[in-house]
C-alpha cells in the first residue's frame, strides 16, 4: 500500500537517509527502531511528504506520488500523522481540532463533520473531552485527540513518530491502548517507536534503522531473538535492558 | 455547542467579570477625580479657569473627530497592507533558503520590504509627516482637503512600518509543530494562514497592534504642523487667540483621554474573551474580600 524506494535525503551536506527501501501492506504494522539521529522520523515524514525527499520514490498503491504532477495535500489526506509532541491546534477545542480537516479539507458541512469527529473523539475515549481546549488537557488526552484528528479524515493508513516519547507511564498505558485496538481493526501504521513491548506484540515487521539505512528487517520475534549485526544486537540488548 | 456549560461555572465566571468592570471603573475615577482636584486647585490659585473650558469644549468636538478619522483610516489601510509584509518578513528567508521556485519574487520583495521597515522605525515620524505632505501637497494641488488626504498618507505610510514588524513577530510566534500538523491533515498554505497561523498570532499581537494605535493617533498631532485641522492645531488655535493657552492644551489632552482609554479598556475586555482557557499565565484575580474565612487557614499575604 505504501512504498518507499531508494530514498535519499540531504538536509545541506548531511546525507540523512542513504537509499531507503520500504513497503507495508493493507492492514499491517510496521514499526521502525533505531538509536536517536538514524533518520527514522525523516523517513516517516518523507511517505506523507512533510519531507520531499531528494532521490527515490514513495509510492501509494503503486503510484508514485512525490511527483510535480500529484498534490501534497492529496497524499497528506490519503495519509494521517501523529506527532511527538501532539501539536493540537491550540486554539481550537477537542471537537474543533478534529473537525476542522473535516470542514476545511473535506468541505463537509458542520453538521455532519460535528457528528464524525465527535464519533473519533469516542472511539478514543474522549467524547466527554470534547469542549476542552488542548492547554486543559494531559498529554495522554492530547495524544489521543490527535490520534482522533488524524482519524477523522478516515485515512488510508496512521503514522506514529514517536507517539508516547513525551509522555509519563500511565499516559503511555493509555494512547498504546488506543493505538492496539487500531491495530486490531486493522489500520494499517508505521509506528517510530521506543517501546518494544508493542513493537513485540503488535508489529508485523520491524525495521531496525541506523546512520540512515535500514540494516535489519524481520518479524518482532526474529529481530528481537536473533539480531544479525553488531548495531542492532547492541540496540536490542539496551533496550530490552 | 454540544455539551452544556455546567451552571455553577457560569455563575462564577460572572461574578469574576463584574469584579474587573468594578475594578476598571475604579481606576478610571481615580484618574478623573485626580484631574479635577488638580484643575479646581488650579482654578482657585487663578492659574486656570474653568468656566473657559466648560465654555470652549465644544471646540474641540470636530477636530477630534479628524483625529480619529485620519488615525483610524490610516491604522485600518496600514493593517491590509502590513499583513502581506509581515508575511514576507516572517517567510522571506525561509523561501530563500529552501531555493524554492517563489524566490525568484519574494528575494526582492524580502529585501525591499526590510529596507522600507528599516527607513520608517529609523527616522522621526514628524521628518516622514513633513516630507510626504509637502510632496502630496505639491502632486496633488487643487484636490479638496488635500492636506488632510496628504496627512492621513503620511500617517499610513508610517504604521505600514511598525505593523509589519509587528505582524512578523506575531507569525514567527506560531510553532512549526502547528504549521505540520495543519499540513499532515490535508490543509493548504492559504487555510494554514487563515485558520492556524493567523488567528493564533492576533491573539498574541492585539497587545502591540493597541499600543501602535494609540502611538498613531498621538502621532497624529504632528500633522498640525501641515495643516490639518485636527486636535492638535484646534487646541493651539483656541489658546492662543483667546489667550487661555493652559486651559485649552487641557482641553487637548482631556479629549486625548477620552479617546484612549475606552478604547484601551475594550482590547482589555476583547483580550480576556478570547483568551484560550489554561494556555499561558492565569489570569490574575483578586483575593475575595466578603465572606468568612475558615479559622484553621493562615491569613493570606497581602498584594
Amino acid at each position: 500500500m505504501i512504498a518507499a524506494k531508494g530514498v535519499h535525503k540531504w538536509f545541506g551536506t548531511l546525507h540523512v537517509l542513504k537509499g531507503v527501501d520500504l513497503t507495508v501492506e493493507k492492514g499491517d504494522v510496521l514499526v521502525i527502531v533505531g538509536p536517536s539521529g538514524s533518520g527514522k522520523s525523516t523517513l516517516l515524514r518523507c511517505l506523507n511528504l512533510l519531507v520531499i525527499p531528494d532521490e527515490g520514490d514513495i509510492l501509494i498503491d503503486g503510484v508514485k506520488v512525490n511527483d510535480p504532477k500529484v498534490r501534497p495535500e492529496w497524499v497528506r489526506q490519503q495519509v494521517g500523522m501523529v506527532f511527538q509532541s501532539f501539536n493540537l491546534f491550540t486554539h481550537l477545542t477537542a471537537l474543533e481540532n478534529v473537525v476542522i480537516g473535516l470542514r476545511k479539507v473535506k468541505r463537509m458541512p458542520r453538521a455532519d463533520a460535528e457528528r464524525i469527529a465527535l464519533r473519533e473523539l469516542e472511539r478514543v475515549g474522549l467524547a466527554d473531552k470534547a469542549e476542552a481546549y488542548p492547554a486543559q488537557l494531559s498529554g495522554g488526552q492530547q495524544q489521543r485527540v490527535a490520534i482522533a484528528r488524524a482519524l477523522a479524515l478516515n485515512p488510508k493508513a496512521v503514522l506514529f513518530d514517536e507517539p508516547t516519547s513525551a509522555l509519563d507511564p500511565e499516559s503511555i498505558r493509555e494512547v498504546l491502548g488506543v493505538m492496539m485496538k487500531l491495530a486490531d481493526e486493522g489500520m494499517t501504521m508505521v509506528v517510530v517507536t521506543h517501546e518494544m513491548g508493542f513493537a513485540k506484540t503488535v508489529a508485523d515487521e520491524v525495521l531496525f534503522m541506523a546512520d540512515g539505512q535500514i540494516l535489519e528487517r524481520g518479524t518482532p520475534g526474529e529481530l528481537f531473538a536473533h539480531p544479525r549485526t553488531d548495531r542492532a544486537r547492541a540496540f536490542v540488548s539496551q533496550v530490552l535492558g | 455547542m454540544i455539551l452544556i456549560r455546567g451552571a455553577p461555572s457560569a455563575g462564577r465566571a460572572g461574578r469574576r467579570r463584574d469584579a474587573t468592570i468594578v475594578r476598571s471603573t475604579g481606576n478610571l475615577t481615580a484618574t478623573l477625580v485626580f484631574i479635577i482636584v488638580l484643575l479646581v486647585v488650579l482654578d482657585r490659585l487663578g492659574a486656570v479657569s474653568i468656566p473657559f473650558m466648560v465654555q470652549w469644549w465644544p471646540f474641540l468636538v470636530t477636530p477630534a473627530a479628524t483625529a480619529l478619522g485620519a488615525t483610524t483610516i490610516a491604522f485600518v489601510v496600514g493593517f491590509v497592507i502590513a499583513v502581506p509584509l509581515g508575511l514576507v518578513r516572517a517567510y522571506g528567508p525561509d523561501v530563500v533558503r529552501r531555493k524554492a521556485p517563489a524566490s525568484v519574487v519574494v528575494a526582492p520583495l524580502y529585501g525591499l520590504t526590510t529596507g522600507y521597515v528599516e527607513a520608517i522605525r529609523g527616522t522621526p515620524a514628524f521628518v516622514q509627516i513633513l516630507l510626504i505632505s509637502a510632496a502630496a501637497t505639491r502632486a496633488f494641488t487643487g484636490l479638496p482637503n488635500v492636506e488632510l488626504w496628504a496627512g492621513v498618507l503620511a500617517l499610513t505610510v508610517n504604521t505600514i512600518g511598525y505593523q509589519a514588524e509587528v505582524f512578523r513577530a506575531g507569525f514567527q510566534s506560531v510553532g512549526q509543530g502547528q504549521v505540520d500538523a495543519a499540513k499532515s491533515i490535508g490543509m493548504r498554505p492559504t487555510q494554514i494562514f487563515v485558520y492556524i497561523t493567523l488567528p493564533q498570532s492576533l491573539r498574541i499581537i492585539l497587545l502591540p497592534l493597541t499600543n501602535e494605535w494609540i502611538g498613531l493617533f498621538k502621532a497624529s498631532a504632528l500633522l498640525w504642523y501641515v495643516a490639518v485641522r485636527e486636535l492638535m492645531w484646534a487646541g493651539n488655535y483656541l489658546g492662543y487667540t483667546q489667550v487661555h493657552p493652559i486651559e485649552a492644551f487641557f482641553l487637548v489632552a482631556f479629549f486625548y483621554l477620552l479617546i484612549i482609554i475606552p478604547l484601551s479598556r475594550g482590547v482589555s475586555y476583547l483580550e480576556r474573551k478570547k483568551r484560550i482557557p489554561g494556555l499561558g499565565v492565569p489570569e490574575p484575580t483578586r483575593p475575595r474580600r466578603a465572606g468568612p474565612r475558615p479559622a484553621a487557614s493562615p491569613a493570606a499575604p497581602g498584594p
